[in-house]
């Protein structure tokens, strides 16, 4: 297991590639972009589309 | 956001097919090598797919809370809203704690002193 962050810690900046509902189409996502906003994140992993709960 | 090691294509594609889905606006993320997960520490290495983590963050970017389901638990928007909240309250009143009873703004909070000090059961009572 690589090392990985702890709450509390500062999470290093990161974008993403993404699909989004609202336009229905692709865009991107930026942590520090969003933070700057004054939004807060959620992040919801899940292990791959089409699974089930 | 929604994040999986699916591309965005597929993402699309799952969006227009599951029903279930329908109501669902947010941003979906293709975290195709695994390398936002493998920071977050949810990342299978050996199924090379992501536990059901939920990790909230900052504004000024601070890994705040980080809850991890199993393969197979699905999570429940009870549990995730207390979370949230308590956060949100927990930003602006960064003296107060919340207890394990508190579910919302109004609930009793508490602030640590001395004089509380082994009297938790009675401040909570006041």
């Amino acid at each position: 297991m690589t090392e990985c962050i702890q709450v509390g810690q500062q999470v290093p900046d990161f974008s993403l590639t993404t699909f989004d509902p609202k336009t229905n189409d692709f865009g991107s996502f930026n942590l520090a972009e969003n933070g700057k906003a004054g939004r807060w994140s959620l992040l919801f992993f899940y292990p791959a589309d089409f699974t089930f709960v | 956001m929604t994040v999986s090691t699916d591309t965005q294509f597929t993402h699309l594609a799952w969006h227009r097919e599951e029903k279930e889905l329908a109501n669902v606006k947010y941003m979906m993320g293709a975290d195709t090598t695994g390398a936002v997960a493998k920071m977050f520490g949810c990342y299978l290495d050996d199924a090379g797919l992501s536990l059901r983590g939920t990790y909230l963050v900052s504004p000024d970017g601070k890994l705040m809370n980080s809850l991890v389901n199993f393969l197979n638990m699905g999570r429940n928007i009870e549990e995730l809203l207390r979370m949230l909240k308590a956060n949100l309250y927990l930003a602006k009143k960064t003296d107060e704690g919340c207890p394990s009873k508190w579910k919302d703004d109004g609930d009793q909070t508490l602030k640590p002193s001395a004089a509380m000090v082994g009297k938790v059961h009675e401040a909570l009572k006041n």
